[in-house]
């Protein structure tokens, strides 16, 4: 967002509608350090744009709302797109996780400043000056202590266990908050809490699966799905509805499959409620039932250019 | 708009003025089911507020001679709403006089503990210029319904604090 054009020549600077955490707001002693820097996204690795407290000792994740056919009016003016911008806190060690296991081909014990390093994205270094950082990485590591200096490696097991746990808490605040996980969900993005029908543990479980595995890559993901035992996803869509799926032997991405299905089809300008046959036969077939944050905001953002 | 090396090489920093966030006055939002092309000036409450009638579905009010429909939208609880500009390039260039003025004068004493400066002269800084605990939201002849993706967005943050939230220690 940082490097959002402004349009047309007269107008005003571009004004950003967020939603920040309260606590950024009232902490009286803040002073600098709140600001905003481009870091790679641990899914994608592409860049992405990170809200840094260095007061609060937090790291925020911006998500943007976005939808199409929106504007904002602002007290006395008009911004053209009705982005609405979220800062929810991150836990940083999806991060650094991303960073450690980038390392772990070396496959040696090494001090942190030499595994959080980036080319692309420098203040990545950022992330090293939280010192809650060196408790959390017992999560994710093996550690050795030589010389007063903490040494890490990677490690897939720790690291399992921890995403397990991760899905379990994210299970039962998708419970506590009444979103429907269900096949249905893909249907009816947002049912009110009062649908017939029960949903599932398991529904909850790859629900969640697919929450966490927007903050790791896919190959982790693929590891936990294991993990937890959830069936093996169908290879592909029979008939798949992107043409971005190349017909190969490999198996799709599922990342493609769920976010054309919610943004391309459902989430057009029509109804919800207005679903095709073609839709509905689209939802049984779909067995993976992982779901995208994208369900809760608009399309993806197109590729800055 | 150009871009410097540092910007394009994802070095660059936006701070934040802490002190806008305090200090932003209240501000009316309107999320309109239209787009408007250009992000300019309007007169607002000319045409638009006086024209905002209670109906019995909802408040009611036209634009471009379509009926919209609306109804207010809370923050969800625990955020706060606020609306960021970037400043112009250059317009704090002027040093430390600059920069003081927008810490809030005396907060600025431990400024040379960092071994790194968090501030580096190609970084840019954005400000709050309102801020906001609701806002109207519009939709064309009805009232966006309870699946409106908006409303499935608004869900998000305690969501994510759920995702976030670090885990027991075995």
């Amino acid at each position: 967002m940082a490097a959002g054009g402004e349009r047309g020549g007269a107008g005003l600077p571009r004004q950003y509608v967020f939603l920040l955490p309260e606590c950024l707001k009232d902490a009286p002693k803040i002073k600098s350090g709140l600001m905003f820097v481009k870091l790679a996204n641990p899914c994608s690795g592409e860049g992405a744009m990170y809200l840094f407290s260095m007061c609060l000792q937090q790291l925020f994740e911006i998500k943007i709302f976005k939808e199409k056919h929106h504007s904002w009016f602002i007290d006395q003016s008009v911004q053209s797109e009705g982005h609405l911008h979220f800062a929810t806190p991150m836990d940083p060690l999806f991060l650094v996780l991303h960073y450690l296991r980038k390392a772990d081909k070396a496959g040696k014990f090494q001090p942190l400043d030499q595994v959080v390093v980036d080319d692309m994205f420098p203040n990545c270094v950022l992330l090293l000056q939280f010192p809650e950082l060196e408790k959390l990485l017992c999560h994710v590591t093996e550690e050795k202590e030589i010389d007063g200096k903490k040494y890490y490696k990677y490690s897939k097991e720790k690291t399992l266990k921890w995403l397990e746990k991760k899905v379990n808490q994210t299970t039962a605040a998708l419970k506590a908050s009444n979103i429907t996980v269900g096949a249905r969900v893909q249907s009816a993005a947002f049912l009110p809490g009062d649908q017939v029908s029960r949903d599932k543990e398991e529904d909850y479980i790859r629900y969640a699966h697919g929450l966490i595995s927007e903050y790791i890559s896919k190959e982790l993901s693929d590891n936990l799905s294991k993990y937890l035992k959830l069936p093996e996803p169908l290879p592909s869509l029979p008939n798949p509805p992107s043409k971005k799926i190349k017909l190969s032997d490999e198996p799709v991405e599922a990342k493609e499959d769920y976010t054309k299905f919610n943004t391309t089809d459902l989430k057009t300008d029509k109804k919800n409620s207005k679903v095709t046959a073609a839709q509905k036969a689209l939802a049984k077939v779909d067995k993976r039932g992982m779901k995208s944050i994208d369900t809760f905001f608009g399309a993806k953002l197109k590729k800055k250019k | 708009m150009e871009r410097s090396d540092e910007e394009v090489a994802g070095k660059q920093r936006v701070h934040v003025r802490p002190a806008t966030l305090r200090g932003a006055a209240p501000g009316t939002l309107h999320l309109l089911p239209c787009e408007v092309a250009g992000n300019r000036p309007a007169p607002v409450d000319c045409f638009f507020t006086p024209a905002i009638r209670q109906g019995p579905d909802g408040l009611e009010v036209s634009f471009r001679g379509r009926s919209l429909r609306g109804e207010e939208v809370a923050v969800p609880p625990g955020l706060v709403g606020c609306v960021l500009a970037m400043e112009e390039k250059g317009a704090v260039m002027t040093g430390l006089k600059g920069k003081q003025a927008f810490s809030g004068g005396s907060e600025n004493d431990d400024e040379d503990e960092e071994l790194q400066p968090l501030e580096r002269d190609f970084d840019r800084f954005i400000g709050a210029t309102a801020t906001f605990s609701r806002f109207t939201l519009w939709g064309l002849e009805t009232v966006p319904g309870p699946d409106a993706k908006v409303r499935g967005a608004l869900t998000w943050p305690s969501l994510a604090a759920a995702i976030h939230a670090q885990v027991p220690e075995d």
